[in-house]
């Protein structure tokens, strides 16, 4: 497997499967480890570095760990490579951006990645399509177990696991939901979200983590604590409070439907029909239409329209993707007009939405 | 979806604001900058934990003779000060969590609410349990040549010899 392979497939989360995929798209757990008897990473020497790389890419990559696992050195991949990762959800932008020695472990179908030596010198990932935080965890601690055999883990009885930020530190554990809330946003309620989300101490983050906006109505909500509560306790927060959230987005689309049907009509097919002929489009404009495309399919509003196709095009016209695809670097301006194009051919393939 | 410049005039809007005072309903408009200049808090942006304001309320809280010993402090294996971890907001090696306890567990209490673990375990590294079967091992050895039975006396130490020959290439 090559890392420019990745855009011919579709990725785990973006298979719009699993419970209530209608506005979860994605389920996400990952666990920060270190291993005993070294410095963290802000602190290797660069041979250190460069070797212990190479120990737990060796520890990784076995069937018994994660199979059909592949193992890429960042350090040596180009910077489109590097930006396709981070489109994927498959690394993190510091790990995109750091300079030593360093690289991530995939597995085949992109349920699991592990960073080497990101923040800490071991970033294991499970991403599961839909509400799936049970199936996710099980995964996660199987890996993190089997890893865990073949690794001293930096562990201290009274504090857990043992990371370079305190913040992280005791599970090591941060688990997230990617939800769609745009009927929410319409109405104007997902302050309310957010108001209801912090009184649990759980928070609210953009489509590429921390710091980052929110776009396409597309938020991330997680636990902040990971000291001093189980893992299933942590998930369990999570586990109560989504399912109120999906009925509220539920029930605001509904009301959409009831009160404002014409003008939610309006504005879906006005994504759709932007998105279809457009000749000259950004990135944000993109995301922002295919926001609302993806509200039209689930209110069947778009008949015919797959939500797969509508799912990979939130993807796939991303700077980096749209690079590999196109099989060579683009500049922003030609970007803009590759990605029109491409996006034009994807919904002539998915199919011409009959209009009602 | 329609864009909404800030009032500043400069960026796009991210912060919606609907406030209502007296029955009077008035919508703001405002980009991120503009919202931390009026000082609006909003749980996305508030949540996330300013590490050096933390620590340094907690720094001010320590009396003065336990601040003197904190900056003292200097990790044997990493080098690294507590100013260091201030400034940084990361730490050097696992074993800074005990070199700084005094000033990392209010830390952790402030962030976590508990500087106490009770999530998963983590299982003895093969190492340790690598250790327990070279005990083992041994006693069995010994039980074997008291019994003289040679032969599995050499078996066992060949096991022996294997198992140390093992956890040399393990080690760096």
């Amino acid at each position: 497997m090559q890392l420019s392979d990745l855009v011919h497939q579709s990725g785990e989360w973006l298979r719009g499967l699993g419970t209530d995929s209608d506005i979860v798209i994605s389920t996400r757990i990952r666990l920060a480890r270190n291993v005993a008897g070294y410095p963290f990473v802000s602190r290797l020497k660069p041979e250190q570095q460069a070797g212990l790389s190479q120990r737990l890419c060796e520890s990784i990559v076995d069937d018994t760990v994660v199979p059909d696992c592949h193992y890429f050195d960042l350090k040596a991949a180009s910077e489109i490579e590097r930006r396709l990762l981070v489109e994927r959800h498959l690394i993190s932008k510091e790990h995109e951006d750091a300079a030593g020695d360093r690289g991530v472990a995939i597995r085949v179908n992109e349920a699991v990645s592990i960073m080497v030596n990101e923040e800490d010198h071991l970033r294991i990932q499970v991403l599961h399509c839909g509400f799936e935080l049970a199936e996710t965890w099980r995964l996660t601690n199987e890996v993190d177990t089997a890893l865990g055999d073949r690794v001293p883990y930096a562990y201290s009885e009274r504090l857990g696991y043992l990371t370079a930020c305190p913040t992280n530190v005791g599970t090591g554990m941060r688990a997230s939901v990617m939800l769609h809330l745009p009927a929410l946003e319409l109405t104007k309620q997902i302050e309310k979200v957010f108001h209801a989300v912090a009184k649990i101490n759980l928070i609210v983050r953009g489509l590429y983590g921390e710091g980052t906006q929110a776009s396409g109505n597309l938020y991330q909500i997680s636990n902040q604590i990971s000291l001093g509560k189980t893992e299933e306790e942590i998930l369990a927060e999570i586990q109560g409070i989504i399912p109120e959230i999906v009925e509220n987005e539920r029930r605001a689309r509904q009301f959409l439907l009831d009160r404002n049907r014409q003008q939610i009509e309006d504005r879906v097919w006005r994504a759709y029909g932007m998105l279809r002929h457009a000749r000259i489009i950004s990135s944000g404009e993109t995301i922002a239409l295919l926001s609302h495309l993806r509200l039209g399919v689930h209110l069947a509003l778009l008949s015919n329209l797959d939500i797969s196709a509508v799912n990979q095009l939130f993807v796939r016209t991303l700077p980096a993707h749209l690079q590999v695809l196109e099989g060579r670097e683009l500049g922003p301006q030609v970007r803009d007009v590759a990605r029109a194009t491409y996006i034009r051919e994807c919904l002539a393939q998915a199919g011409h939405t009959g209009d009602q | 979806m329609s864009q909404i410049v800030c009032q500043c005039g400069k960026k796009l809007a991210t912060i919606h604001v609907t406030e209502i005072i007296n029955g009077e309903k008035k919508e703001i408009h405002l980009c991120e900058d503009c919202a931390k200049k009026k000082k609006l808090v909003f749980p996305t942006s508030s949540s996330v934990i300013d590490l050096s304001e933390v620590l340094s309320g907690i720094v001010q809280a320590a009396g003065e003779a336990e601040n003197d010993e904190l900056k003292k402090a200097v990790c044997p294996n990493c080098g690294m000060t507590f100013a260091d971890f201030r400034s940084a907001g990361r730490f050097g090696c696992p074993n800074d969590y005990e070199v700084f306890r005094r000033g990392v567990d209010p830390l952790l209490e402030r962030i976590h609410g508990t500087a106490e673990h009770r999530g998963k375990q983590a299982s003895a590294p093969a190492s340790a349990r690598a250790d327990d079967r070279l005990t083992q091992l041994r006693s069995e050895l010994r039980k074997a040549v008291s019994d003289e039975a040679y032969e599995r006396a050499a078996r066992i130490r060949d096991q022996i010899y294997a198992l140390k020959k093992g956890r040399g290439n393990a080690a760096e």
